[in-house]
């Protein structure tokens, strides 16, 4: 298996055809849609679509899938990690330590997690790069069944230079720049366009810190906060304490 | 004896019944039955206010404890077992809110054998779970007081309690501190979401100073409506010193957020005249600064309508502002707002009805107040018409109770969706346009239409032509429409009319679902009740079910081709799924009408033009089509195709 697996997706070869989408569903065995409140469209993002394909005006197609980032928010916000970073770049979920707590839907900049709404028995769903075929050396299934070469699978920093390639080669057609180089720490899903792609994440620009630094400022506050709360609740008590004793002594005394 | 109290736990115990019926729902049908949640909205009122208010609500008991263990304020000591058993049941609540809102309850206990120390929600779920453990060890003494636990090992555990209780205070106090700042922390993974008026580096801050005020204010109003009803003393007494102290804390707590958001430079946010900046103002002129500035005035602190006031303030003000953070301010795509249904707000109630009522059962059989509850003996009725009334109050009071909670269930029931969650009508793109050909058939004049290969168009002789791949209820049953040859056979611009809704004056494209309101539904074309009458009831079921012991389902039935050699498009194919769309027909028989009557019409017409094929359903509906939907790449440019007229059947 390569090292740092990543998918480049050049916005400007998708004709919209959806082999992605319906190979997608194969492999994972997604079935057919099942349409939920909040979903936009019929073909957005769902509990039965890890990937789908964005009609963008004038006929552009735009693929959306998990970026699988180099540091993950649902990954450090899944408090059993279900979510997991696997060493190989992909990020996949655990099913059987899910809680169903959603958090990980709460933190993804991008909105990629979706959830079963309609059964009793939920769990998430996202894209895991079919991490189950990388490891045996096969490509993701989306890849695989792209017929324009519009999402291509390579290692990341062969397809940054890809990427940059292509971008030089016909600048007055690319908007200059690697989506996903430096948002957020760094994503392994890149993208080169001609058209602008802020509607894939919550907020136009995500800034280049990773989102786990963010908490993690108040978390690694906690062990320094238990010492420091626990030492001066036992010293105040302490002191307060032997005051009282004092007085009530004192009082005794001057009764006496 | 319909006394306040009465009245209080009728309600109470309707709740709870509208909370079992709720669960029975929830619980067999998923969280979608019952909630208004969605992946634009993972987390609504169940966090909102069951874990985010309902921890903060809880804060009074490590408040309280601190004031009186630690800081040796022995005059608030009636105030520690009101205070720790609101704590106790506030956080029992929170874990019985959260097994309604996790997706996969039955794991709830995960948090113990899987650690994710990077997770913010792993420390506060760590320390809930340890303060539950202490908030009890607090509160058992009072329960082992009882004469019930008279047996000496009880005592020996109350003896042994009593010694670690400063142990057990300061590990509630430091317990309390972190996971009342790490709720705040949970918001800090998403500014992408999060309206800037309440996203901060220090939220965790805010949200510990404000659960020390509104712990504070918690303690006041729940022993003024103690007292009113079990008609106790107030401790007026107490009030000026709780009073001064909650004024200290809101103001801290204001000056720190505005202070904030000055340091940050979006202090002007919160005057932009956005619904943001209005409801920032709103939530916080009510949890603090209204109350912190009312408070200084010595005659409110000292009068019961003045602190209970302020007290109310504070206390909606700040479960606001943990709403707000989880639900309000937290940003959605256009059109996708959330507002619990009326399910989710009566857990939240039936839960919180539980903890009251609950509360009520220990004050009154246990010494929570100094002053025992006393329940007046009620008058000795002889009213006939109230049956009840002749019986003694301790036989009335359950029967009566219960017979509530049941109506309330029953009541509830008949509004659930107990059948489970109904997919929602989500629209669907537009028909695609596909480059195909024409193909003359033999019979008459008559066109087929046909989808360009991949590698089609170099061989063809023929340009091709813009269709449309019409597939409204997206079950891979696909018509291929010539549009560009039906305007022009049928007049040019003029004729649109013919086929389209065009007389709604300004009206240029109502959606197709605003009338036909079936549209998105998932239907079947197959009614298996009307075959099943057809072929002799349960005689028949071989018909199509050859053999008995495979699972039914159409992979293993007897295809409808097998018996239906000539289908014809001849009556309504779906039925209406709800009497109540009596409006219009639905889309499919819309659309079905719409082109079927005109090919009868003309078949019937010019028999020799338009032969009889016209009028079945594999003249659009052709079976190659399904799986080749996956398979076409839809026209990219549609300017640069070539559209030939008269290229119409």
């Amino acid at each position: 298996m390569i090292d740092s697996p990543a998918i480049l997706i050049d916005t400007t070869r998708c004709v919209g055809c959806e082999e992605c989408v319906a190979a997608c569903k194969e492999e994972n065995g997604l079935g057919k849609d099942r349409p939920w409140r909040g979903q936009g469209a019929i073909d957005a993002l769902s509990a039965t679509r890890n990937c789908t394909v964005h009609r963008r005006p004038e006929d552009h197609f735009v693929l959306q899938q998990c970026r699988h980032c180099l540091e993950p928010a649902c990954v450090s916000a899944c408090l059993v990690g279900a979510m997991q970073k696997t060493p190989e770049g992909p990020v996949i979920y655990d099913a059987d330590r899910c809680m169903g707590c959603r958090y990980c839907m709460l933190a993804c900049p991008y909105g990629i997690p979706r959830y079963d709404w309609d059964r009793a028995i939920p769990f998430v769903h996202k894209c895991t790069m079919c991490h189950h075929l990388l490891i045996e050396g096969g490509i993701p299934a989306c890849v695989k069944a792209c017929p324009q070469e519009a999402t291509v699978f390579g290692s990341r920093p062969d397809l940054l230079a890809e990427a940059d390639r292509r971008i030089a080669g016909d600048p007055d057609t690319y908007i200059d720049r690697i989506f996903g180089e430096h948002e957020i720490g760094g994503t392994s899903v890149l993208y080169i366009s001609d058209i602008p792609l802020d509607f894939l994440s919550w907020k136009p620009d995500l800034g280049t810190e990773a989102l786990p630094d963010l908490t993690w400022q108040s978390l690694s506050k906690v062990p320094p906060m238990i010492l420091g709360m626990g030492a001066f609740m036992s010293g105040a008590f302490w002191v307060i304490n032997r005051r009282m004793k004092l007085s009530s002594r004192e009082d005794e005394e001057t009764n006496a | 004896m319909l006394n306040r109290l009465t009245i209080l736990k009728s309600f109470l115990w309707a709740s709870v019944g509208v909370l079992a019926a709720v669960s029975m729902v929830r619980f067999t049908r998923g969280l979608g039955a019952v909630t208004n949640l969605s992946d634009v909205s993972p987390w609504g009122l169940w966090i909102g206010f069951d874990v985010m208010a309902g921890v903060a609500l809880a804060a009074g008991g490590f408040v309280m404890a601190a004031t009186v263990y630690i800081f040796g304020l022995e005059k608030y000591r009636s105030c520690v077992r009101p205070a720790i058993l609101t704590a106790l049941l506030g956080y029992f609540a929170v874990a019985v809110g959260l097994l309604y809102d996790l997706g996969l309850p039955w794991n709830i206990w995960h948090p113990m054998i899987y650690w994710q120390h990077h997770s913010v929600l792993f420390e506060v779920a760590v320390c809930v779970m340890l303060y539950l453990t202490v908030l009890s060890l607090e509160f058992a003494p009072v329960v082992l007081e009882h004469p019930l636990f008279g047996r000496p090992i009880f005592q020996r555990f109350l003896k042994f309690l009593r010694k670690i209780t400063i142990p057990l205070v300061i590990a509630g106090i430091v317990l309390s501190t972190l996971h009342q700042s790490s709720l705040g922390s949970l918001f800090l993974i998403s500014p992408a979401r999060l309206h800037p008026l309440w996203y901060s580096s220090i939220i965790y801050i805010f949200y510990f100073i404000s659960a020390i005020g509104l712990g504070l204010m918690m303690v006041v109003l729940e022993g003024l409506l103690t007292s009113w009803f079990f008609d106790h003393k107030v401790r007026k007494d107490l009030l000026p010193g709780m009073g001064i102290a909650a004024s200290v804390v809101l103001w801290f707590y204001v000056i720190l957020r505005l202070g904030d958001l000055t340091l940050r430079g979006d202090l002007g946010l919160a005057f932009d005249g956005s619904w943001q900046s209005f409801l920032f103002f709103f939530e916080l002129g009510m949890a603090a600064i209204l109350p912190a500035t009312l408070l200084l005035f010595r005659r409110v602190r000292s009068s019961i309508t003045g602190m209970a006031i302020c007290a109310g303030l504070t206390i909606l003000g700040m479960i606001g502002y943990r709403l707000d953070m989880s639900i309000v301010a937290f940003a959605r795509p256009e059109g996708w707002g959330y507002f619990p249904s009326w399910a989710e707000i009566a857990v939240s109630v039936g839960i919180v009805s539980c903890c009251i009522l609950v509360f009520i059962f220990f004050v009154e059989h246990l010494k929570v107040y100094d002053e025992p509850a006393h329940v007046k003996p009620g008058k000795p009725s002889h009213d006939a018409a109230t049956l009840h009334d002749l019986m003694p109050s301790e036989q009335a009071s359950p029967r009566r109770y219960s017979l509530v909670a049941l109506m309330a269930a029953v009541a509830a029931l008949f509004f659930l969706p107990v059948s489970g969650a109904e997919p929602v009508r989500t629209p669907v793109s537009t028909p695609r346009m596909v480059e195909g050909f024409s193909v003359a058939r033999q019979a008459g004049d008559f066109h087929a239409l046909e989808m360009c290969e991949p590698g089609d168009r170099p061989l063809s002789a023929e340009s091709p032509i813009p269709l449309f791949a019409i597939n409204g209820n997206r079950n891979e049953t696909l018509v291929l429409f010539n549009h560009a040859g039906h305007v022009d056979r049928e007049g040019g611009d003029d004729s649109c009319r013919l086929c389209h809704h065009l007389d709604l004056p300004y009206d240029l494209n109502s959606a197709c679902f605003e009338c036909h309101r079936d549209m998105y539904e998932p239907v079947s074309l197959f009614d298996h009740t009307l075959h099943v009458q057809k072929l002799n009831g349960n005689d028949g079921c071989t018909e199509c079910h050859p053999d008995g012991r495979e699972v039914k389902d159409s992979e293993t039935s007897t295809a409808c081709v097998e018996c239906h050699l000539n289908p014809e498009a001849t009556s309504v194919i779906i039925k209406r799924p709800d009497p109540r769309w009596q409006d219009a027909p639905g889309y499919m028989d819309a659309m079905h009408d719409l082109c079927v009557t005109c090919h009868k019409r003309r078949a019937r017409e010019e028999p020799g033009r338009f032969a009889d094929l016209l009028e079945r359903c594999d003249a659009c509906h052709d079976a190659d089509y399904g799986p080749m939907l996956e398979e076409m790449a839809p026209v990219r440019n549609t300017s640069r195709l070539i559209v030939q007229n008269g290229d119409g059947h």
